[in-house]
C-alpha cells in the first residue's frame, strides 16, 4: 500500500488527494495543512470580503468529506521539516509522518512592505479566509483606504473599498497598474473602473513609510513625503513562496519550486502543484508560473496520476485564465500576457480593449477588456501553437474569425 | 432590473434549458462559483448569452440551475 502525503490543502493539494483516491482506492492519504478549515473557494473570499457573499458558500469540502474518501487531514498542523533521505515530514507538534511520495502544494504568502510599521492594525494582506473575515471587519469601520500593489491581488483591496463605501487612495510605483501587461489605454480603462467605485489612482508613488497611532494604521507617506490618511490599508506587493520549511534538502528551486511538465520536481519521489511551481510549459517551451485557481486545480490533479501510476502518464497542459468582475466590463487575461517578444493591441471603445502576446510568431496570451467574445478563439491558437503573429490584423478584428487566417504552413 | 437570458437546451439529454437571472443577494446556503471555475466551453457560451441574448445550447456546459456564478454581476442559473 503506497502511503502519499500531501502538505497543503488548498485546491492544488485537494484535488491531488481527490484524484489520488480515484486513481489508487488502496492507498493512504494523508493532507496536512496549517489553516484552522478544510478546502474553500480562495477565488471568492474577496466577494466576502467586499461584504456581498456570506460564508457559507465559501466552503468547497466539510472535514466529512476527507473521512468519506478515507483521506486523513491534519488541520492546524505546521509542516516545519521534510527528510528526502528518510522520506519523513516533521510538523510543529513534533509529529514525524513517513510517506513513499510527497506532494509539496504549500503556495504562497503575501510579502509585506519592509517599511515601518507595515504589521500595525488596519493594515491588511489577503490570502487567506481569515484575512477576508478581518478585511471585511476593517473595511466596514473604516472610512479612508490605501492601497499598494498594482497588480491582479492589489486591484481586489480598491474592489473591497468600493463596496464598503471606503475612500480608496490607489499608491502605484509607475504611470499604471499592472504595467507589465497593459500600456496606458487599456491601463486607463481599469483605472476609470477604480474611480467609478470611489478609489482614486495615485501614479509614481508608493509607501515609503505608516503613520500609526495606539498601533493603529493613521497615514501612508509616500516617497515624496506626501501624506495620505488613512484608517485601512491593503498591501499586494507579491507573493513569497512557502518553502522555508524545506530548508538545505537539494531540491531544485528557482524562486519557486521547478518541476517537469509531469510535476515531478529533481527528487525522486517528491512532487510539486499549484503556484509554488515553475513548470515546464509545454505551449511556451519553457519553465513559466501561473497564479490562477483552475491551473493549480489541474496541476494538483495531473500530480496525483503521475504520482499514482508511478510513471509520466498525462502532462500538464494548460491555459490559464484570471477574471477580474469588480467593475461594469469585464476583464480577462489568459496564458503568459506579460512573457513574449512580440505584441498586438488596441483600443475599441473606452471600456474595450484588447492586447496578444507572441513568442516566436505564436500566441503566448493576452488580455481583453470588455469584450471577452474572442478570448475561446485566442486560446485555441495558443494550445495548436499556430505561427499566427504575421497576421496580427485577424485577430485585432472586433470580431475574429479563425477562418480569415492564412491555413497553417506544413512543417 | 432583472436579466434573463434564455439558454436552449435543444439537444442535451436532460432536454432542459436554462436562464440567467441577476440577482443581489446570495442565500447562504447557495452553491457559488466564480467565473474563473467555469470551464472553457461553459464560460463561452456564458458570456455569449450575457452579450448578445442570443439562444444557445447548453449542451457539454456545466452549469447547474440554482448555482450562482459570480461575474460582473451575481447570476443564478434557473431552469424554465
Ligand atoms: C484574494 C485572492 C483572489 C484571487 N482571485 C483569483 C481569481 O479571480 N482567479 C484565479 O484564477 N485565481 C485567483 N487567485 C489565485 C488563486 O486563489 C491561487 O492561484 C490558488 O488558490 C492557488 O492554490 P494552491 O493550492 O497552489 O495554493 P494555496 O491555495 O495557497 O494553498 C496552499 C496551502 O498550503 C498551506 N501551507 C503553506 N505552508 C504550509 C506548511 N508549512 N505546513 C502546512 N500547510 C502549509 C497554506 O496555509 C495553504 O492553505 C486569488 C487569490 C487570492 C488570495
Amino acid at each position: 500500500m503506497t502511503e502519499y502525503v500531501i502538505i497543503g490543502d488548498g485546491i492544488s493539494g485537494s484535488s491531488a488527494a481527490e484524484t489520488l483516491r480515484e486513481e489508487d482506492p488502496e492507498s493512504s492519504i494523508t493532507v496536512i495543512t496549517d489553516e484552522g478549515e478544510a478546502l474553500y473557494n480562495r477565488i471568492l473570499i474577496k466577494e466576502h470580503a467586499k461584504g456581498k457573499l456570506p460564508e457559507a458558500p465559501i466552503s468547497i469540502h466539510e472535514e466529512d468529506w476527507y473521512a468519506e474518501r478515507d483521506i486523513e487531514l491534519s488541520l492546524n498542523t505546521h509542516v516545519t521539516g521534510v527528510d528526502t533521505d528518510e522520506k519523513v515530514v516533521h510538523t510543529h507538534e513534533g509529529d514525524e509522518i513517513g510517506y513513499d511520495k510527497l506532494l509539496i502544494a504549500t503556495g504562497g504568502t503575501p510579502t509585506q512592505l519592509p517599511v515601518d510599521d507595515s504589521d500595525a492594525e488596519g493594515i491588511h494582506h489577503f490570502w487567506t479566509f481569515q484575512d477576508a473575515r478581518k478585511i471585511r471587519e476593517s473595511a466596514e469601520a473604516a472610512e479612508k483606504g490605501v492601497i499598494v500593489g498594482a497588480g491582479l491581488l492589489g486591484i481586489d483591496f480598491a474592489a473591497v473599498c468600493g463596496a464598503q463605501g471606503v475612500e480608496g487612495k490607489y499608491l502605484m510605483r509607475g504611470d499604471r497598474w499592472w504595467r507589465y501587461a497593459l500600456s496606458s489605454e487599456g491601463a486607463e480603462i481599469m483605472h476609470e473602473g477604480m474611480r467609478e467605485v470611489g478609489v482614486e489612482p495615485v501614479f509614481d508613488s508608493g509607501v515609503d513609510r505608516f503613520e500609526t497611532d495606539d498601533g493603529q494604521v493613521v497615514a501612508a507617506i509616500d516617497p515624496d513625503g506626501e501624506r495620505h490618511e488613512c484608517d485601512f490599508a491593503g498591501v499586494a506587493i507579491g507573493l513569497t513562496f512557502n518553502t522555508e520549511y524545506l530548508g538545505d534538502i537539494d531540491l531544485e528551486q528557482d524562486n519557486g519550486i521547478v518541476v517537469d511538465q509531469y510535476m515531478q520536481t529533481n527528487l525522486e519521489d517528491v512532487y510539486a502543484a499549484g503556484d509554488i511551481t515553475r513548470f515546464y510549459d509545454v505551449l511556451l517551451g519553457e519553465q513559466a508560473q501561473n497564479g490562477s485557481w483552475g491551473s493549480a486545480k489541474e496541476q494538483g490533479r495531473i500530480a496525483g496520476v503521475n504520482m499514482a501510476a508511478d510513471d509520466e502518464a498525462e502532462e500538464f497542459e494548460w491555459v490559464s485564465s484570471y477574471s477580474i468582475t469588480h467593475f461594469d466590463f469585464p476583464f480577462l487575461s489568459f496564458g503568459h500576457p506579460t512573457l513574449g517578444d512580440d505584441h498586438a493591441e488596441r483600443k475599441y471603445s473606452d471600456t474595450e480593449w484588447r492586447r496578444i502576446a507572441f513568442k516566436d510568431g505564436k500566441v503566448v496570451g493576452g488580455v481583453l477588456i470588455g469584450d471577452l467574445a474572442p478570448q475561446s478563439k485566442l486560446k485555441q491558437l495558443m494550445r495548436e501553437q499556430r505561427d499566427v503573429a504575421d497576421q496580427k490584423e485577424v485577430l485585432l478584428e472586433e470580431t475574429v474569425d479563425l477562418d480569415d487566417l492564412a491555413p497553417p504552413q506544413e512543417q | 432590473m432583472l436579466l434573463l437570458v434564455i439558454l436552449m437546451a435543444t439537444t442535451t439529454s436532460a432536454g432542459r434549458s436554462l436562464t440567467l437571472r441577476r440577482v443581489d443577494t446570495v442565500a447562504p446556503n447557495a452553491a457559488v462559483r466564480h467565473i474563473d471555475q467555469l470551464d472553457d466551453r461553459t464560460l463561452e457560451r456564458f458570456y455569449a448569452a450575457l452579450e448578445g441574448g442570443r439562444q444557445l445550447t447548453a449542451t457539454g456546459t456545466d452549469l447547474e440551475p440554482g448555482t450562482v456564478i459570480v461575474a460582473t454581476d451575481y447570476y443564478r442559473v434557473e431552469a424554465v
